[in-house]
């Protein structure tokens, strides 16, 4: 291995430290969003512990969660905000909404699963899945993006 | 030949550019890892900006359709140049003294100015609505703050003049030496309402929670940054670590500077920038909710200028 490999493989190890997670409401009855944002992000779990850091803006996320079955509404907006998260990123689905659409599932505006308009690479079933679930989760993403840096 | 390399090396790597990059780094780490102690959490390791730093400059930079594109990415070049000189004009008591080439406490304020135009000029060349509301909150902020600073770096000029015999002294080195042999302006009753408004200073300009009104993200949505991504991002990141030692660093030198010469008075320095920003930064971010910018803007015309107005006023007489 020579010197300009193994700096890059550093740089991909420290960057792995330093994941940046966006949240995108597609439609949820804002359970999930419960769960994330007031019970997996708080301090009692303290996700900062793996670096993670709650952006308020798209163009600085790594990793996206998105809760909710992608009703027809909001089918554009989320595609617009998924595609200004700049490369590589790592999208975990929050809830068995968009999955299979859940409870809402037979509604005639929601187009679960969100794995036909996104490229999902988590699922975190649940409803709400519970914060270990979901921190769980971000451990798999940023597993998933150590390989895509 | 060495005398010729004094400078560009206070500039890059000394005082300047790489060891400024660094404490700025690790003051602005410390600052998480408290801030998370005072939570009852364990926070993110100590090298977390680096590892912030590193992760942004693997990313892609985008640039929105709408945005002017030179000035967009051009607007980060300014803030970090701005900032990497206005470094080596801050002098480190005992150990390191500017060239009055590079210019003095009168071009330090100006470059001083340089990072809030930056993100003006950043929010608005990102075609953003939030970053137009975040340039306008700057510009406010601005407005409020730089006015008692310039009236606090006056009075200590002034005092430092008078006691000299002259009028007004806009050198660090004089404000330094006179405060080395006269006692520091920290225990000096005259200059305590010039320190309380330098206190109330800082945080604003290193837009901390209570003052952070343009960049805050859950109402702006990080406001001038928000269309920011990968390594100019990063640019941004690295703009505000130097401005934490530039401002700091301006705190100690009119203020506290008394140190000694040498190895011991690097370390010194470096403790009292720790202090600084722990007190008057992570205690307060972690205390305080955020204001309006109607309440902040009161503030601080109420405050902050009414104590420089004061301290300048009894400098005078005294």
């Amino acid at each position: 291995m020579n010197l300009k490999q193994m700096i890059s493989a550093q740089a991909r190890r420290m960057a792995a430290r330093s994941p940046w997670i966006y949240r995108i409401n597609a439609g949820s009855c804002n359970g999930c969003d419960v769960e994330c944002a007031t019970t997996a992000l708080i301090p009692r779990y303290d996700v900062e512990r793996l670096g993670c850091q709650y952006c308020g803006s798209p163009r600085h996320a790594d990793i996206v969660l998105v809760t909710g079955p992608l009703t027809a509404r909001v089918k554009e907006s989320v595609l617009r905000v998924y595609a200004e998260v700049p490369d590589p990123k790592v999208t975990v689905a929050v809830g068995v909404c968009p999955i299979s659409g859940g409870i809402f599932r037979d509604g005639y505006a929601v187009l679960a699963p969100l794995s036909k308009y996104i490229p999902v690479d988590v699922n975190v079933p649940g409803c709400a899945p519970r914060p270990q679930a979901i921190i769980e989760g971000i451990a798999q993403a940023i597993e998933i993006w150590r390989g895509r840096l | 030949m060495i005398e010729s390399l004094y400078t560009p090396l206070a500039l890059l790597i000394f005082p300047g550019g790489l060891f400024a990059l660094a404490l700025g780094l690790v003051l602005k780490g410390l600052d998480r890892r408290l801030a998370a102690r005072l939570q009852r959490r364990v926070g993110p390791p100590l090298a977390q900006p680096v590892y912030d730093l590193v992760k942004l400059a693997q990313k892609r930079t985008m640039v929105p359709d709408i945005a002017c594109q030179p000035v967009f990415l051009g607007a980060p070049l300014v803030g970090v140049v701005s900032m990497a000189l206005a470094v080596a004009l801050v002098p480190i008591p005992g150990v390191y003294t500017p060239d009055v080439v590079l210019g003095d406490l009168l071009v330090l304020l100006y470059l001083l100015t340089v990072p809030a135009v930056v993100l003006m000029i950043a929010g608005s060349a990102s075609g953003s609505p939030f970053g137009a509301i975040g340039f306008s909150r700057e510009m406010a902020m601005m407005l409020a703050y730089e006015g008692p600073l310039v009236l606090v770096v006056a009075s200590v000029a002034l005092r430092t003049g008078l006691g000299q015999g002259g009028l007004v002294s806009f050198s660090l080195s004089e404000i330094i030496a006179y405060q080395q042999a006269h006692g520091a302006f920290l225990f000096d009753p005259v200059m305590w309402p010039a320190l309380l408004a330098f206190l109330a200073f800082y945080p604003a300009n290193l837009g901390i929670i209570p003052f952070d009104i343009p960049e805050a993200e859950t109402e702006v949505l990080e406001g001038p940054l928000l269309e920011y991504s990968g390594p100019a991002l990063g640019l941004f990141k690295i703009m505000s670590a130097l401005k934490a030692v530039v401002v700091l660093g301006l705190g100690v030198a009119l203020f506290f500077p008394l140190a000694p010469d040498g190895m011991a008075g690097l370390l010194i320095q470096i403790v009292k920038l720790v202090v600084l920003m722990l007190l008057g930064v992570t205690l307060l971010r972690v205390s305080l909710g955020r204001m309006r910018i109607d309440q902040a803007f009161r503030f601080f015309l109420k405050w902050p200028l009414a104590l420089s107005v004061l301290s300048l006023a009894i400098v005078t007489i005294a």
